[in-house]
């Protein structure tokens, strides 16, 4: 968000004009490579046969949960680079360097920064949330640099970075994206309340914050709603960090809402729901399917019992059909080699980390990896199935993005034995239908 | 009827408050320290009580016993061996020495604990949700008046100790005037530590209430900050019962604030905090010049 301004006429001049800065540069480095001259052919052919991938998360910081599997999923593609890439013909090293954002947009961009002029990388990849990809994509446009991210709903990426509909040319020359977006949110909820197996009234309530996501929601997602024939009920927006809901609850109780929704970011929805059961609200509530929170094991381990049968989406799960053509294990091998290797649950950013690795390494493949505008004109029609499914640039909402699916799913209490308090079932799946359902969706009370 | 109910909720949120802006307001009024790591410090008995809950699945009250000891003796050797020695330095040194330490503390903790989001929650079971309902389809959380009910006992508690005890004396006197307090034997540097070591243990004790009430991750201690600092200067910087006051009057104001708006909740509190700021120094530059009456005075 806080690079709105920028858009397209920040990108670099890649014309044939040579500025005067440039041609003393040149010289300069000429000049030096004349006195080196005994070292350069060696020099120059490592630079061309090495290819550099930058790769910024967050791994420590209110963020770090997204960030928690990226070492163990970077393990698995470095094992499966260990003998090079081959490409055109040509065999590559492959080195990933990986950057820890921690959460701070200011820290990404000059991480970006750093790997793009310090490093000298080919290609960038970016992951998780506005605060790490919309700076990191930025830095990428500004310098010429490709750059591929996931995991933050396309919307954010496209107009929080300043980007107008239908605008021409696109503004992001470098930079492209795939993750789900507000229609897959949209679609994944009505086929996930219209199917369920108990009747409910059909009245929405609603938890949007007076933040990005939750304006964006408001605005986009709540006619999808009323036009699927829910009725929605909107107290407004809150700011994020309130330590009480009790006005909302009872706007909530008197307009007897019994499905309910939103993007409360994660100790908020701690607060909030706990309040509901303190006052009567969440009895009443027979769907409750909140985005946002619940992407993680450990913010629903933190409810209690109130985390039984609370819905969510997914963009991955152990049951996803899908193999990465990277490292060539599928969904059930990564996760379980994930818990294996750490001791810890699962996450779906297993999935997401991997399905960015995925897209790198198959770019890199077809085309010429050092060519930067080659790479460039091969996303925009690339297709490639990863862990999280089809990834496809050539037919996105707008150019340069592609959508990936949100699928229903539901945190149930584990079963007797399991080594988790909370199971992730998959209970509905519109937006993919090649992922198996696993379950019924439960009422909550 | 609604608004008796917001009324109601407004006192027990201020009572949470209170009870976090205990420990910010006694280490101020006797040390002059405006303690920075003061959520960060919350933040740790959290996770100390936390680590005990899960590894033995004792509950988090009986846990309690062993964690505010704890606290209170890293606060008295936090006293000992870092604030005294940047109290030397001026008032700004003990503030940036505070700040250091929360940032110490916040990545240590993430170091160990890893960025997940927590609660104590599960381990108190029903308790973190059960209500009495009364007439009039009115709820009272039995957790949210815990937490009041702790925090007034706790501010009482503190007052009654620092007029009724030898060593509650003792402190006021070093807190008015260290130096005049060594000549008649006190010793400043023993008492300035025994407050440290009743702030930080109080801020433990806040921290863990916290952690029942919502979830914590190692960073979230300066976001509860805020409206500790708010608390302790609605209800006039150094008072024990005004701390109190300014945490029940913030409170209800971000209640009746969210009652008429839902965006309202945060501004309404931020909106007392500065009528009352401006108000508290508006009285001040009055009393420089003289008060009330000098101006009315000069103008005649």
């Amino acid at each position: 968000m806080q690079s709105s301004k920028r858009t397209g006429n920040q990108q670099p001049n890649r014309g044939t004009k040579v500025s005067r800065r440039e041609v003393v540069g040149r010289a300069a480095a000429g000049a030096g490579a004349l006195a080196l001259v005994g070292k350069v052919p060696a020099a120059f052919a490592q630079a061309s046969d090495v290819i550099k991938i930058g790769f910024v998360s967050p791994r420590t910081g209110p963020l770090g949960g997204f960030g928690e599997g990226d070492p163990y999923v970077l393990s698995l593609a470095r094992n499966a680079l260990a003998n090079g890439l081959g490409s055109g013909g040509k065999k590559y090293k492959v080195q990933i360097l990986d950057k820890d954002s921690q959460s701070d947009p200011a820290r990404a961009s000059q991480l970006a920064k750093s790997l793009i002029n310090d490093d000298k990388i080919d290609l960038m990849l970016t992951t998780s949330t506005p605060e790490v990809v919309n700076p990191v994509a930025d830095a990428c446009d500004a310098a010429g640099m490709p750059c591929v991210s996931t995991i933050l709903p396309w919307e954010s990426w496209y107009f929080g970075r300043g980007g107008k509909p239908g605008q021409t040319p696109f503004p992001f020359k470098w930079s492209f994206h795939f993750s789900f977006g507000v229609a897959q949110f949209a679609q994944a909820y009505i086929s996930e309340w219209s199917k369920a197996p108990f009747t409910t009234n059909k009245k929405v309530g609603v938890m949007f914050p007076n933040d990005a996501d939750g304006n964006a929601l408001r605005e986009h997602e709540i006619p999808l709603f009323e036009k699927a024939g829910f009725t929605v009920f909107d107290p407004g927006g809150y700011e994020d960090g309130t330590t009480d809901y009790s006005a909302q609850i009872a706007k909530y109780k008197a307009a007897g809402v019994q499905i309910f929704t939103g993007v409360p970011i994660p100790p908020d929805f701690a607060v909030f729901w706990r309040q509901a059961a303190q006052l009567g609200f969440a009895k009443t509530v027979k769907i409750q399917s909140i985005a946002k929170t619940g992407l993680f094991p450990s913010q629903m381990e933190a409810l209690g019992s109130l985390a039984y049968n609370i819905a969510s989406l997914c963009y991955w799960h152990p049951t996803f059909p899908y193999k990465s053509p990277l490292t060539g294990k599928t969904s059930k091998e990564l996760a379980d080699g994930y818990e294996k290797s750490t001791g810890r649950q699962w996450n779906q950013q297993l999935g997401g980390t991997q399905s960015l690795l995925d897209v790198g390494a198959a770019l890199l493949k077809s085309t010429d990896p050092k060519n930067k505008e080659g790479l460039v004109d091969k996303l925009n029609a690339f297709k490639v199935t990863t862990a999280v499914g089809v990834v496809d640039f050539g037919h996105g909402p707008v150019p340069h993005v592609s959508t990936t699916p949100l699928i229903g799913a539901q945190w149930i209490k584990a079963k007797q034995g399991s080594k988790h308090r909370l199971d992730l079932v998959i209970v509905d799946n519109a937006d993919d239908p090649n992922v198996p359902i696993g379950a019924k969706l439960q009422p909550y009370s | 009827m609604i608004w008796i109910t917001q009324l109601l909720n407004g006192v027990l949120l201020g009572g949470y408050y209170a009870l976090l802006a205990c420990g910010l307001s006694f280490m101020f009024g006797v040390m002059r320290i405006i303690n920075l790591a003061h959520g960060d410090l919350a933040i740790l008995c959290a996770c100390v009580v936390f680590f005990i809950a899960d590894q033995t699945g004792i509950s988090p009250f009986v846990a309690l016993i062993v964690a505010l000891p704890l606290m209170a003796a890293i606060g008295f050797w936090l006293q000992r061996l870092m604030l005294e020695r940047s109290l030397r330095g001026g008032m700004l040194v003990p503030l940036l020495t505070t700040f250091g330490l929360a940032i110490v503390i916040e990545n240590g903790l993430f170091e160990y604990f890893g960025a997940d989001s927590r609660s104590l929650a599960p381990y108190i079971g029903d308790f973190a949700f059960d209500s009495w309902a009364i007439p009039g389809n009115i709820y009272i959380g039995s957790l949210a008046l815990l937490i009041f009910a702790v925090a007034v006992v706790l501010l009482g508690g503190l007052k009654l100790f620092l007029t009724h005890t030898s060593l509650g004396r003792a402190i006021r006197a070093t807190a008015e005037d260290p130096d005049t307090a060594g000549l008649v034997g006190i010793n400043a540097r023993y008492v300035y530590a025994v407050a440290a070591a009743i702030a930080v243990a109080s801020a433990g004790l806040a921290g863990v209430f916290l952690a029942m009430r919502e979830t914590f991750s190692p960073y979230s201690g300066p976001t509860q900050l805020i409206f500790a600092f708010e608390a302790v200067v609605i209800g006039g910087i150094g008072s024990l019962s005004g701390t109190l006051v300014g945490g029940i009057v913030l409170g209800i104001a971000q209640t009746f604030g969210a009652q008429i708006n839902p965006q309202g909740f945060l501004i309404a509190g931020h909106v007392v905090f500065l009528v009352v700021l401006a108000g508290r120094l508006a009285a001040g530059a009055l009393q420089a010049r003289g008060g009330l009456h000098r101006l009315f005075a000069r103008r005649s």
